[in-house]
């Protein structure tokens, strides 16, 4: 709670609490979320504007096998009750399996050690079609020096396939003074290889975006097209008789 | 005309030990500062931005900072700020991280911005007043602030800063 009050004192306008779920122990059941108005009994209001500060609920998925994916399809109502949607995938093939078919909103990429695998354009541009964005973390970057390598190795490596689109930047905050402002976060986005529209970007619009991809799997299953179709009867019985001699020719 | 252009970056020293805001010294801040760009960009980045790089202002009771650098290094300086992880002085470490809040040309647009930051602050401590004479303090100093010839500047005046 304390770290809501500072993010809210520095300036972010919507926060999102993180439950990650890993899959190596068995039997791992997903939790509801907790509800933010537990927490804070009236949200305070963001600086500078007169809007209340959104405070979202995620889930992450720490995936190193196929078969922790079927999780996501699964009926399981409390999936639907987090706001946003995250997979961390471990191996090449779940990375591209996250990219191409989850129905997810964030793909993770790993800060805190070296990548297995090599990332490759065709996954990578895929997601970039479907709205789906990586996500990096800093605050490994804060805490450690080696961890800082790592983070910047790895994340040059995802810029220079995707050319700094569809990054968010975000912190795991576990402490209060971990936390860093939004303007710095842009910051840290230049040390990553960004241009610097890029890296405001990525703090804000690109993580906007992501609430939004996250609405609209919550909420939209299909979208219905209507149009109004012109009379077309005697093209049509024109038409039939051309098939009919198609097929008898074939 | 040849002049040397500086970069004004105006930074806020955010800390959860109340006792911390008290202890901001320039050269306990500036050590902290060099000491991030050394880890960061290593000897080369720590050169760079250590030609005209000072500490121009600091404000212990709101925590505000001013720092100078060259127009040419202020990337590497900004890039640096946010690995400050604690303040040291009189062998004392105290955990805070640094926000940066605004980069400006010249000291006057950096106090322009602060002013109309230390409303809004004064604003939100208006909201979370309990009493009726701290409510009405914090009235008169929103009242009273302004850029005046003898660059007063409303963030001088006592806030209460227990709400920080």
């Amino acid at each position: 709670q304390n770290i809501l009050t500072v993010c809210f004192s520095v300036g972010y306008s919507a926060v999102a609490l993180n439950h990650v779920i890993d899959f190596k122990e068995k039997k791992q059941e997903i939790i509801k979320p907790v509800s933010p108005s537990e927490l804070f009994p009236s949200l305070p209001i963001v600086q500078g504007t007169s809007k209340r500060i959104k405070v979202l609920t995620r889930l992450t998925l720490v995936v190193s096998d196929p078969s922790h994916c079927n999780l996501l399809r699964s009926t399981s109502a409390n999936i639907r009750l987090y706001d946003i949607i995250a997979v961390f995938p471990k191996t090449e093939k779940l990375f591209h399996i996250a990219c191409t078919t989850l129905d997810v909103d964030l793909v993770c990429i790993n800060v805190t050690e070296k990548l297995p695998f090599y990332f490759r354009r065709p996954p990578v541009n895929m997601a970039i079609d479907r709205g789906i964005y990586f996500e990096l973390l800093y605050t490994p970057a804060i805490k450690d020096s080696t961890m800082r390598r790592y983070t910047i190795s790895n994340a040059i490596s995802l810029m220079q396939i995707c050319k700094g689109k569809n990054i968010v930047i975000s912190g795991a905050a576990e402490r209060p003074l971990e936390l860093r402002g939004p303007y710095d976060v842009a910051n840290l986005g230049l040390l990553f290889g960004l241009s610097e529209g890029e890296a405001k970007a990525a703090v804000s619009t690109n993580c906007r975006a992501t609430i939004l991809h996250g609405e609209t799997r919550k909420s939209a299953c299909g979208v219905v097209y209507t149009v109004k179709k012109p009379r077309k009867v005697e093209e049509e019985e024109t038409g039939v008789p051309a098939c009919k001699k198609a097929k008898t020719q074939a | 005309m040849v002049r040397f252009k500086n970069r004004y970056v105006l930074c806020e020293v955010v800390s959860e030990d109340p006792r911390c805001r008290q202890c901001i010294e320039e050269r306990a801040l500036g050590l902290a500062v060099r000491d991030a760009i050394a880890r960061v960009h290593g000897d080369y980045g720590l050169a760079c931005c250590s030609v005209s790089f000072t500490v121009k202002y600091l404000n212990a009771y709101t925590g505000t900072v001013l720092l100078r650098c060259r127009k040419d290094s202020y990337r590497l300086l900004c890039s640096a700020l946010p690995f400050v992880r604690h303040l040291e002085s009189r062998a004392q470490r105290y955990p805070c991280f640094l926000n940066t809040l605004h980069v400006g040309g010249t000291i006057r647009t950096c106090q322009k911005f602060l002013i109309q930051y230390n409303r809004t602050q004064l604003l939100r401590l208006l909201q979370n007043c309990t009493n009726e004479e701290e409510r009405q303090c914090i009235q008169k100093s929103l009242l009273s602030c302004s850029l005046t010839e003898e660059q007063s500047q409303s963030g001088d005046e006592e806030e209460d800063d227990g709400t920080e």
